[in-house]
C-alpha cells in the first residue's frame, strides 16, 4: 500500500535513523515495524471503526521526534500524587533527574524499555514501534503489598513523541498506576501511544489514564490487555486535551472468572474531536465487564465512543453491562456512542444502554428557581453529568486533581473551591 | 403581595388555567385546594416561570411589579420561592453548595455584600436542627438518593434559609408520615410573619392542621371556584370537592 502519507512517513524513518543510528538489534525491528505499517496503511474514515476520528490532521503531522534528552530546565511539572512513585519522560526521552531511580522497589521492577514492545498489528501501533526510542517497563511480582506507581509523559517541544509502556503483573500481583500525558505546547504536535498490559493469574491493576495534552496535539493511542484467569484490569480513562484524539484500547478476557472494568470520560470542546474504540473480547467462563462512559462535547466538538464486547462461545456465564452517557452542550457539537454486542453463546447476561441529549430541563429549572444564572446552572449540571464516573476513582488525591482539571473546563475559580472543598 | 388576575394558562395544546383570580396579602398563609387536574401545580409552577407554561391571558403582580415578565432566577432573587413537589436530584452538586450560591444570589439582587461562610454555616445549622436534618446532608449531592421525606425537608431548609417573601409549596405534604409532616409544619409555621406571604397548594386537609391558614381557595377547571377561611377545609375534607363544583356550575 502506498500513499503520499506514507511515503512521507518512511522518508521520515529513514532521515530519523540516519540521524541518530540505534543498535543493530533495535535498527531491525524498528524497519521491520515500519515495513508492516506500509504493507498495512494507515486507517482511514472510510474504516467504520474509524469514521469519528479526525484523520486528516495526519496530513500535516510531522512524525519524526525529538532527539535532545529530556531537560528539567523551565518545566512546571503537575503536582505529583502523594505515595506514588514518579518516572517522567519529557519528549518522550526517560528524565532521571526528575524521576525515581529505576529498578527494583519492592516487588516492582521498572526499566527503561528500549527493545521491542511485542504488540499486534495495529497501524499506530507499528508506526510507534518504528520511531519509538525510550519507553518504561514495569513488572510486578506476586506481593502482598499493593505498588503505586506514576509514569508522566511531558511535552515540552512541539516535536513528535512516541509514549510507550509495558506492563507485566505476576500473579495476585496489585498495582495502582497513574499514567499522565501532559503538555504545554500550543502548536501542532502528533503524540502516538502504546500500553501494553499483561496480568497473571489472580493479578490485579488500577490503571488511571489521563490524556491532557496540548490544545493543537494529534493524539492517538494503541493498548491492548490480555486478563488472565480472577485477575481484575480497572481503567479509568480522561480525554481532555488534544485537538484530534483517538484511543483504542483491547482488552482480552482470556481465563475464567477475569474481569475488567472501564470508566472512561470525555471533555470536548471547540473544533475538539475525541473518539474511542474499545474492544472488550469474552473468551472463558465467568468473565465480566462493566463498562461507563461520560462524554460532553461543546462548541462544534465531536465525541465518538464505539465499545464492542465479544463473547465467545467458550464463554458462557459471562456477564456485560455497558452505560453509555453524552451531553451535547454545544450548539453544532455530536456525540456518537455505539454500544455492540457479538454473542456467540447463550448462557450470558450482556445489558447495555446509551443515550446522548441536552441538558435535563427539570435539572435545569430547579436550578434557576433557586436564583442561579442560567449560565452557571449549566456548567454545574455538566459537572452533575460526569461526577459519577470520576467518583470511581478510588485514589483521593487523583480524584481532587482529576475532578480540578475537569471542573477548570467548565466552572470559573470561586465556584470549583467552593463546590470542591 | 400577589395578585392574580384572570390568569389564563395553556400547556402544549391544552388550557390548564381558565380566568384564575387571586389575591394573597403580604403577612397571610393561603391554602389552595383541588382535585388532581384542577391545575393547582400549573399555577405553581406558572409562578416560579418554568418553561412549557404558556399564559395565554391575564395578570400577574408581585409586590407591585410584572411577575410575568421576570426570568425564573430574578424571581427568585426577588423573593419568590417554590418548593418543589417532586425536588429534582442534582448529584455532584452538594447542597451547601447550592444553598450559598441561592442565598448570594439573592443577597447581590438585592445590593448585599455575599454571606460570611462562618456565619451562612451557623444558620443553615440551626435551621437543619429545626428541621431535624443531620450535618451530613450538607456535604451530600442536592436530593442524591434521598428518601421523599428527606426531599420535601430539604425544600423546607432551602426556604428557611433563602427567606423568601412569597413562599409557594406545592404539595410539600404528599409522601410524608405523621411525624415528617409535623416537621415541615414547624418549619413552615417558623417563617409566618408579616412582611411575608405563603401559598400552600394541596391535596389534602391534615397538613392545614398544623399550618392553620387565613385563606382556603378551592381551585378546580382551572378556575378558584370558591374562598373561605380555614374552616372550608374542613368541610372539604367531610363533603369531598363535588358539591363546590356543582354549586359554582
Amino acid at each position: 500500500m502506498s500513499s503520499p502519507l506514507l511515503t512521507r512517513i518512511a522518508a521520515e524513518h529513514a532521515a530519523a535513523l540516519a540521524a541518530q543510528p540505534p543498535a543493530p538489534a533495535s535498527l531491525a525491528h524498528r524497519r521491520k515495524a515500519l515495513q508492516g505499517l506500509l504493507e498495512r496503511g494507515l486507517p482511514t474514515v472510510r474504516d467504520e471503526n474509524w469514521r469519528y476520528a479526525n484523520l486528516r490532521i495526519l496530513e500535516k503531522a510531522n512524525f519524526t521526534p525529538g532527539t535532545a534528552v529530556g531537560s528539567a530546565d523551565g518545566i512546571d511539572l503537575p503536582a505529583a500524587i502523594e505515595g506514588f512513585t514518579r518516572f517522567v519522560f519529557i519528549d518522550g526521552q526517560f528524565a532521571p533527574q526528575l524521576s525515581a531511580p529505576t529498578g527494583a522497589r519492592g516487588a516492582a521492577t521498572l526499566t527503561r524499555l528500549q527493545g521491542e514492545l511485542p504488540t499486534d498489528q495495529q497501524a499506530f501501533a507499528l508506526l510507534n514501534e518504528a520511531f519509538a526510542t525510550d519507553g518504561a517497563d514495569i513488572q510486578v511480582t506476586a506481593g502482598a503489598a499493593t505498588v503505586d506507581i506514576e509514569v508522566l509523559f511531558y511535552s515540552a517541544a512541539p516535536t513528535a513523541a512516541y509514549p510507550r509502556l509495558n506492563v507485566r503483573l505476576g500473579a495476585n500481583a496489585r498495582l495502582r498506576l497513574i499514567e499522565r500525558h501532559v503538555g504545554k505546547v500550543t502548536t501542532p504536535q502528533f503524540i502516538n501511544s502504546v500500553v501494553r498490559v499483561e496480568l497473571a493469574a489472580g493479578a490485579a491493576f488500577n490503571h488511571y489514564r489521563l490524556q491532557e495534552t496540548g490544545a493543537a496535539t494529534s493524539w492517538t493511542d494503541t493498548l491492548r490487555a490480555t486478563v488472565a484467569r480472577d485477575a481484575s484490569y480497572h481503567l479509568h480513562l480522561l480525554q481532555v486535551g488534544a485537538l484530534a484524539a483517538r484511543s483504542t484500547v483491547d482488552v482480552e478476557l482470556a481465563g475464567a472468572a477475569a474481569s475488567t472494568r472501564i470508566d472512561t470520560v470525555a471533555l470536548a470542546d471547540g473544533p475538539q474531536v475525541h473518539d474511542t474504540m474499545i474492544v472488550v473480547d469474552h473468551k472463558a467462563t465467568h468473565t465480566r465487564t462493566e463498562e461507563n462512559f461520560r462524554g460532553i462535547a461543546g462548541g462544534r466538538a465531536r465525541i465518538g465512543f464505539n465499545g464492542l464486547i465479544i463473547v465467545r462461545d467458550s464463554a458462557h456465564h459471562a456477564d456485560s453491562a455497558q452505560s453509555l452517557k453524552g451531553l451535547i452542550a454545544g450548539s453544532e457539537a455530536e456525540i456518537d456512542l455505539r454500544p455492540q454486542l457479538e454473542i456467540h453463546t447463550d448462557e450470558v447476561r450482556c445489558s447495555h444502554g446509551a443515550t446522548t441529549g441536552k441538558l435535563d430541563d427539570a435539572m435545569l429549572f430547579y436550578l434557576l428557581s433557586r436564583g442561579i444564572t442560567p449560565e452557571v446552572a449549566q456548567r454545574l449540571l455538566k459537572w452533575a453529568f460526569i461526577t459519577d464516573v470520576v467518583a470511581k476513582i478510588d485514589v483521593p488525591a487523583l480524584r481532587t486533581h482529576v475532578q480540578r482539571s475537569l471542573a477548570s473546563h467548565m466552572l470559573d475559580a470561586q465556584s470549583l473551591q467552593e463546590l470542591l472543598s | 403581595m400577589l395578585i392574580v388576575e384572570n390568569l389564563h394558562v395553556c400547556v402544549g395544546a391544552t388550557a390548564v388555567l381558565k380566568g384564575l383570580t387571586l389575591t394573597v396579602p403580604t403577612g397571610e398563609v393561603h391554602a389552595i385546594m383541588g382535585p388532581n387536574g384542577s391545575g393547582k401545580s400549573t399555577l405553581a409552577y406558572v409562578l416560579a416561570g418554568r418553561p412549557g407554561y404558556t399564559v395565554t391571558a391575564g395578570t400577574v403582580t408581585y409586590d407591585g411589579q410584572d411577575l410575568l415578565a421576570l426570568a425564573p432566577e430574578e424571581r427568585a432573587r426577588s423573593g419568590v420561592f417554590l418548593g418543589f413537589q417532586y425536588p429534582v436530584e442534582i448529584p455532584g452538586v452538594n447542597n451547601v453548595y447550592l444553598l450559598k450560591a441561592a442565598l448570594n444570589a439573592q443577597r447581590k439582587q438585592r445590593g448585599l455584600q455575599e454571606v460570611d461562610a462562618f456565619e451562612f454555616l451557623g444558620v443553615v445549622r440551626e435551621k437543619m436542627q429545626l428541621m431535624q436534618m443531620p450535618e451530613t446532608f450538607l456535604s451530600r449531592g442536592v436530593n442524591e438518593g434521598f428518601s421523599g421525606g428527606e426531599k420535601k425537608r430539604n425544600e423546607i431548609l432551602q426556604m428557611l434559609v433563602l427567606e423568601p417573601r412569597l413562599a409557594i409549596l406545592d404539595e410539600t405534604d404528599s409522601g410524608l408520615d405523621i411525624d415528617a409532616l409535623k416537621v415541615v409544619a414547624t418549619g413552615v409555621n417558623s417563617l409566618r410573619g408579616a412582611e411575608r406571604s405563603i401559598v400552600l397548594v394541596t391535596h389534602y386537609q391534615r397538613l392545614l392542621d398544623h399550618i392553620v391558614p387565613d385563606k382556603v381557595h378551592v381551585l378546580a377547571g382551572g378556575r378558584i371556584l370558591r374562598s373561605g377561611d380555614h374552616t372550608l377545609a374542613h368541610e372539604l375534607e367531610r363533603r369531598g370537592y363535588d358539591w363546590v363544583i356543582s354549586e359554582a356550575a
